[in-house]
């Protein structure tokens, strides 16, 4: 009888890499990951994806349709990358917010966005993801590159995006997602359990938090998966693009 | 993604030749947040062009709508691109052009007028002194090779028309082209006469007085 109480007055659990932690963990334990990185997060990314990454996110902006004016929202914005970019195409009268949880990784972007001159029209926001401080229907686009899958709650997440999203508002998701040919799965598996804790050993001194990164990888939806997601929390023609043979997908998805 | 790659490439390369030219990136900002979109027919390419107050910005695709969106096959746009008539090739019947025309022919013109300093560049490595000498040096070299060539274009014509009598002088040939025009001329005024006598004598005709 104790133990069946027990049972059911226990946390929830979630995923963090292929660990079962208590929800209430998982937060603290992506921030841990992010202090540990965050100095070397910029070359880390460079050299993991040998520079493709600039491809990806080149192409998440070229579909972000943003434009003169515009208010966006970086989610996850970690060192700037889309932000600064976002900042170009909004101009004098628009507005960009970058958030981050993580409060290493806002101060690395906040920094390196002033050394490249990005400022005026830039914001820096620690929050999260999943409660998002701003008012309803305030953004004409919300990205989050690389940051949904190491949130506790997706669903949550999604729908506060939605709510902070104006009618007609895009929701881009940049993210890792499943390789359509089974040989570059394999090889992508190689590369990713052997060489990149390797790389992060090397570069960062720490290689558990590239084999965290590895395995939240896997641990997030597909892309069909993703879409659905997107389609509950509420957004209409959600649609995906797959990039790099799958590795990444750039999932949108318009606020009705 | 090659193909966003390669633009990503260009449009480095491009953005560091527009800062080489002082006057080039505040026209530029004046065309910020507009989106031109070149459609290109044959072969089936498009291209966004961003303009703004850090250079240009090239997408194979773009979501928001285009200002102005021009559409020809390449060998219309690599026409255009080339004319210093550009007014004129945008008249042209193989290209369709939508939109705002004053913003492609603004970027079309900050591009045509593009004035590189190049020593400025190149005193950025290897400082002011040897960047000078070796401009100088340059521009001795390059008004020689020009002034070459002129003479060797002047020597190859006397030489064809005087020496070897392959080609006829200018003055002669131009004498020639008098005497021609002046014969065309004079064939004009005989057809002309001739006609006229036709015409005079249509009356003598002898169905016409019964």
């Amino acid at each position: 009888m104790n133990d069946s109480r027990k049972g059911r007055d226990a946390e929830p659990t979630t995923h963090f890499g292929y660990k079962s932690v208590p929800e209430s963990q998982k937060a603290a334990k992506v921030a841990e990951v992010f202090h540990s990185v965050a100095a070397k997060y910029d070359l880390m990314n460079d050299l993991m994806s040998a520079g493709v990454h600039r491809l990806w996110k080149r192409f998440t902006v070229e579909l972000s349709g943003v434009r003169n004016g515009n208010r966006v929202l970086d989610i996850a914005g970690g060192t700037g990358d889309l932000t600064k970019q976002f900042a170009r195409l909004v101009g004098p009268t628009g507005e960009v917010v970058l958030a981050d949880i993580n409060a290493s990784m806002l101060k690395v972007g906040r920094d390196r966005l002033l050394d490249l001159g990005v400022a005026g029209n830039v914001t820096f926001v620690q929050a999260d993801a999943e409660k998002l401080p701003f008012p309803d229907n305030h953004f004409d686009c919300v990205t989050i590159a690389f940051g949904l899958r190491n949130v506790t709650h997706k669903e949550d997440a999604l729908r506060s995006m939605l709510r902070v999203l104006k009618p007609g508002g895009r929701l881009l998701v940049l993210e890792f997602s499943k390789p359509s040919s089974t040989l570059l799965s394999k090889a992508y598996d190689t590369y990713s359990f052997s060489l990149l804790p390797m790389m992060g050993k090397l570069i960062t001194n720490d290689s558990e938090s590239y084999r965290y990164l590895a395995e939240s990888i896997r641990m997030h939806p597909d892309q069909e998966t993703l879409k659905a997601m997107l389609a509950d929390a509420g957004f209409e023609r959600v649609t995906y693009h797959n990039m790099t043979g799958g590795i990444v997908a750039l999932h949108r998805g318009i606020k009705p | 993604m090659l193909l966003s790659g390669l633009l990503a490439g260009v449009e480095l390369g491009l953005n560091r030749v527009l800062a080489l030219d002082s006057t080039a990136l505040p026209r530029l900002a004046r065309l910020s947040g507009k989106v031109i979109a070149i459609d290109c027919s044959a072969p089936a390419l498009q291209l966004f062009i961003l303009p703004s107050a850090e250079g240009l910005r090239l997408a194979t695709q773009w979501a928001a709508p285009a200002d102005c969106r021009l559409r020809a096959p390449a060998a219309s746009l690599l026409q255009l691109a080339i004319s210093a008539q550009k007014t004129a090739v945008l008249h042209s019947p193989n290209l369709e052009l939508e939109g705002d025309s004053a913003v492609l022919l603004e970027l079309a013109g900050i591009l045509q007028d593009l004035e590189l300093d190049w020593e400025y560049q190149l005193s950025c490595w290897i400082g002011p002194v040897a960047s000078q000498l070796l401009g100088a040096h340059l521009r001795s070299r390059a008004h020689w090779t020009q002034q070459s060539l002129d003479s060797l274009h002047q020597h190859l014509a006397d030489y064809l028309s005087e020496e070897s009598r392959s080609l006829v002088g200018q003055r002669e040939a131009q004498a020639r082209f008098t005497e021609l025009d002046a014969l065309t001329l004079d064939l004009d005024r005989l057809d002309a006469r001739l006609m006229r006598l036709d015409h005079l004598s249509a009356p003598l005709n002898p169905s016409d007085n019964a």
